[in-house]
């Protein structure tokens, strides 16, 4: 009976759930598309050059918004989607409308890039698609999360637990968020730096309230439901989500340590982000010591090894992040490309590895369709090595980066900048080996959906039958 | 957490929090500040008739800053210079102090920016004078700094065969021949937005850390006196002892930019080109090579003024190393370092000796120390 009326659910979510994971596939290829020529960019200032769609700059801001909303945006729709529904044991509403805003989302993205390469972006951090997208954004966006309130409303079980509140509570921080930096930024714009606090704000808990939620609510889905164990320890879960929502904005803006703002503003971010060690320790006991009771079960289980994989990178980033926060440390790497490996540990590392385990466990149920075992384990390898590399080479590459800036007496462009040289090569290699990876994710996920393309094709009677035999 | 409203109410609030203090915080404490004097006087007020600073952008550079904006620059540039316990950008020459909340009242777009992979550019307009620099650096940076990563943007200019009027010179040297850049108006504005940065006026809140330089002097002494030279040509190729000694030592006062060596290096770069239009090369200058009075007396006093080095123009001031700076040069030290630059990227002229420091110093003692000379003087001098 039970099976009986997950099905059900998962029927009714089929086609909402597999248009968000589709799209942000896609979203990914052109975020990897985009970091590879970034990257090359850096080895060889003179590659592709002459075209001024292509300046470094640009394509470095489309990636990461192609990356943020394409990506995250779409992920994150389809992952909470599918986990409140599964919850509240109640099915999706709304399917037509749900694809409209969808659509719109993903529209707007796109018109929001094509701005930004065509030089209309904005100089606010994750906020840089030009003005006119982000209604349209907001608006999609809200028909989304509308939606899945109203399947969590209508959920059997009264009491929530751990995944629902940092899944919802994601959902609802996004508009928060936005609204008070659309208000400080353009309805009364502020004068000056002040500026510059609020949109560092911004871009910053858009990573840690709206991407970093959705991956810890999936690890708290995951990884009782694949092992079939409750979390250890886990009434100390809620002390750790409520860490999070009162500390995270706190702790975003010590990257101004230094900068031409008062400094009580640093000192409280990095006061915060010291004590971000609570719950960062909450979320690694919880699932650490769960997951490590089965390890058999996990390493042989690839959506759990994915999550895994994330929760532990999770884990030791954020410690490193806390390192990189003290004022003494932030001094030598402040401006260095550390601050890509903070941005990539926590999308790529973290945010992304548990996205695509969560999607590979979601997808065989809805679709009824496996995704060869091979496959999965080639893109799980792949990524790992390519996170590896990457993250070493920003690590070790920022130290030099930032240490060497630190001595006056060493001329910038061929003393500091040629010793990173070495590692903007190995960024590029990195990014090649994650391109191929997540293309091996995009191709199981469009395998998975549309099992036998050319079928669905004769279905829509849009070719005869016979052209392709 | 099991009602809605409540959770989101909660959700809300720890975010509001933060918001307050931030936003709200920082809007009402430094988000209408106001112009102000370099300096206050006994009653706290802005003096009369002082000039008020910041100063609002010009326009043309308040367009370039939409221009700078659109190509990304700020990806890799940031426009700040930290505090002096958050890292060394004064020291490293980015700027005479901090940069204050202040500063950046009258931008239209404010670029912080959070990475460095390019020099920060808070000063840049008080770095480089030089136009003709920043738009072929524009062009192509690796034309005027080989080793940058800058991408070039060759769109913003149109290619010509011949000069006319308007059009910058790019020469290149491996195939001894030139091409001609006319600038759009769109690079005219990023370079005008370029120049336009400088936080170069101390404000009440913060003063400048390190003595800016020199620039009108006065009382420029006109003292006549000549000098026996006692040059003595070293033809060898194997350096005797003291030489290469002196060439040692030389090089190191001349890399190091911390106050105690030379500074050489932060304006004639390590490979002693220079940075053309800006600063003049020493490697196969006629100034470094020829009359060794004359390169003396520029090491003890400075010069000032506009000069031509191997038949280019540049203007500039080069301050005098004699003169009491924190710890000025003295004779050996002198010696060394211009026997160094007389021996280095391809140079090789005779080694100069503290005697002939000395003798110098002795034959200009009544100069005073900081009256820099200018090249008409010297001139004059040697007829």
């Amino acid at each position: 009976m039970k099976e009986n009326s997950e099905q059900v659910i998962d029927k009714s979510l089929k086609l909402a759930v597999c248009f968000f994971i589709a799209s942000a596939g896609l979203w990914l290829l052109a975020a990897a598309f985009f970091a590879y020529i970034a990257s090359a960019k850096l080895t060889d200032p003179f590659f592709l050059s002459s075209f001024e769609l292509f300046t470094y700059g640009k394509i470095k801001l489309a990636q990461a918004n192609a990356f943020v909303y394409g990506w995250g945006g779409n992920s994150i729709f389809a992952v909470t989607l599918w986990i409140v529904a599964r919850l509240a044991q109640a099915e999706a509403r709304g399917k037509v409308l749900l694809l409209f805003a969808g659509s719109i989302w993903n529209l707007a993205i796109t018109f929001g890039l094509l701005g930004i390469l065509d030089g209309h972006m904005t100089p606010h951090e994750m906020l840089e698609m030009p003005v006119e997208v982000w209604p349209a954004l907001f608006l999609s966006y809200g028909i989304i999360a509308t939606l899945i309130i109203v399947v969590h409303r209508s959920r059997r079980i009264k009491n929530t637990i751990a995944p629902q509140w940092f899944l919802l509570a994601s959902l609802l921080w996004f508009p928060m968020l936005f609204l008070i930096a659309w208000n400080g930024l353009e309805l009364n714009a502020a004068r000056g730096t002040v500026q510059s606090v609020l949109s560092m704000w911004f871009g910053q808990n858009v990573i840690w309230l709206w991407l970093t939620p959705v991956a810890l609510g999936s690890a708290y889905y995951i990884i009782p439901a694949i092992l079939g164990r409750p979390i250890d320890k886990y009434y100390l879960a809620v002390f750790g989500f409520w860490c999070i929502a009162s500390l995270a904005p706190w702790s975003v803006v010590h990257h101004l340590e230094g900068g031409p703002v008062p400094m009580w503003i640093p000192a409280i971010g990095t006061v915060m982000s010291i004590a971000m060690i609570f719950p960062i320790a909450v979320a690694s006991t919880n699932f650490h010591a769960t997951a490590f009771q089965d390890i058999n079960k996990v390493w042989n289980s690839l959506p759990l090894r994915f999550v895994i994989f994330g929760t532990l990178s999770y884990t030791i980033s954020s410690y490193i992040g806390v390192v990189f926060s003290l004022p003494a440390v932030a001094k030598i790497t402040q401006f260095s490309i550390i601050n890509e490996f903070h941005f990539n540990q926590r999308v790529y590392g973290f945010f992304s590895m548990i996205i695509f385990g969560m999607v590979y466990h979601m997808l065989p149920r809805i679709t009824g369709n496996e995704i060869a075992k091979s496959a999965k384990s080639f893109h799980f390898w792949t990524s790992a090595f390519g996170v590896l590399i990457l993250l070493l080479a920003y690590l070790i590459g920022g130290l030099t980066h930032g240490v060497l800036a630190q001595q006056p007496s060493l001329n910038w462009a061929s003393s500091v900048i040629s010793s990173v040289k070495p590692y903007f090569l190995i960024t590029e290699f990195a990014f090649i080996v994650l391109g191929f990876s997540q293309l091996v994710f995009v191709i199981n996920v469009w395998k998975a959906i549309i099992p036998s393309p050319f079928e669905l094709l004769y279905k829509l009677n849009l070719i005869k039958k016979g052209a392709t035999s | 957490m099991n009602n809605l409203l409540k959770f989101t109410t909660g959700i809300f609030l720890t975010l509001a929090v933060a918001w307050l203090a931030f936003v709200v915080g920082a809007r009402i404490q430094f988000g209408d500040l106001t112009p102000i004097s370099e300096s206050l006087d006994e009653d706290n007020e802005i003096p009369e008739d002082a000039d008020l600073f910041p100063m609002p952008q010009p326009g043309l550079a308040e367009l370039g800053s939409s221009e700078y904006l659109a190509l990304g620059c700020s990806t890799c540039h940031t426009q700040q210079v930290r505090m002096v316990e958050a890292g060394f950008d004064v020291e490293r020459g980015w700027g005479q102090r901090p940069s204050m909340a202040r500063d950046y009242i009258y931008q239209k777009h404010v670029m912080l920016g959070n990475t460095r992979i390019g020099p920060d550019l808070t000063n840049l307009g008080t770095r480089i004078l030089d136009t003709e620099w920043l738009h072929k650096h524009l062009f192509e940076p690796q034309a005027v700094v080989p080793e940058s990563v800058c991408p070039p943007s060759p769109f913003l200019y149109e290619q010509q065969e011949f000069s006319s009027d308007h059009t910058i010179e790019l020469f290149d040297e491996e195939n001894n021949s030139s091409r001609f850049l006319a600038p759009s108006s769109r690079a005219t504005r990023i370079v005008a937005y370029l120049q336009s940065l400088k936080q170069d006026y101390e404000l009440p809140e913060m003063a400048f850390i390190e003595e800016p330089e020199a620039i009108d002097l006065e009382d420029l002494s006109t003292s006549d006196s000549d000098l026996a030279t006692n040059g003595m040509d070293l033809e060898s190729s194997a350096l005797p002892t003291w030489l290469s000694q002196q060439i040692t030592s030389g090089k190191e006062i001349y890399s190091k930019a911390s106050p105690g060596g030379g500074m050489c290096v932060a304006c004639h770069q390590p490979n002693g080109q220079g940075l053309p239009g800006a600063f003049p090369p020493l490697a196969g200058s006629d100034w470094v090579l020829g009359d060794k009075d004359r390169l003396i007396k520029i090491s003890i006093h400075g010069l000032q003024g506009e000069i031509a080095v191997n038949g280019e123009k540049y203007v500039g001031v080069m301050q005098g190393f004699g003169q009491p700076l924190a710890s000025p040069l003295d004779d050996q030290q002198i010696a060394d370092v211009l026997t160094y630059i007389r021996n280095e990227w391809g140079n090789s002229v005779s080694s100069i000796s503290p005697e002939e420091v000395k003798a110098v110093r002795d034959s200009e003692k009544d100069r005073e120390l900081t009256s820099m000379w200018t090249a008409a003087e010297l001139d004059n001098h040697n007829n």
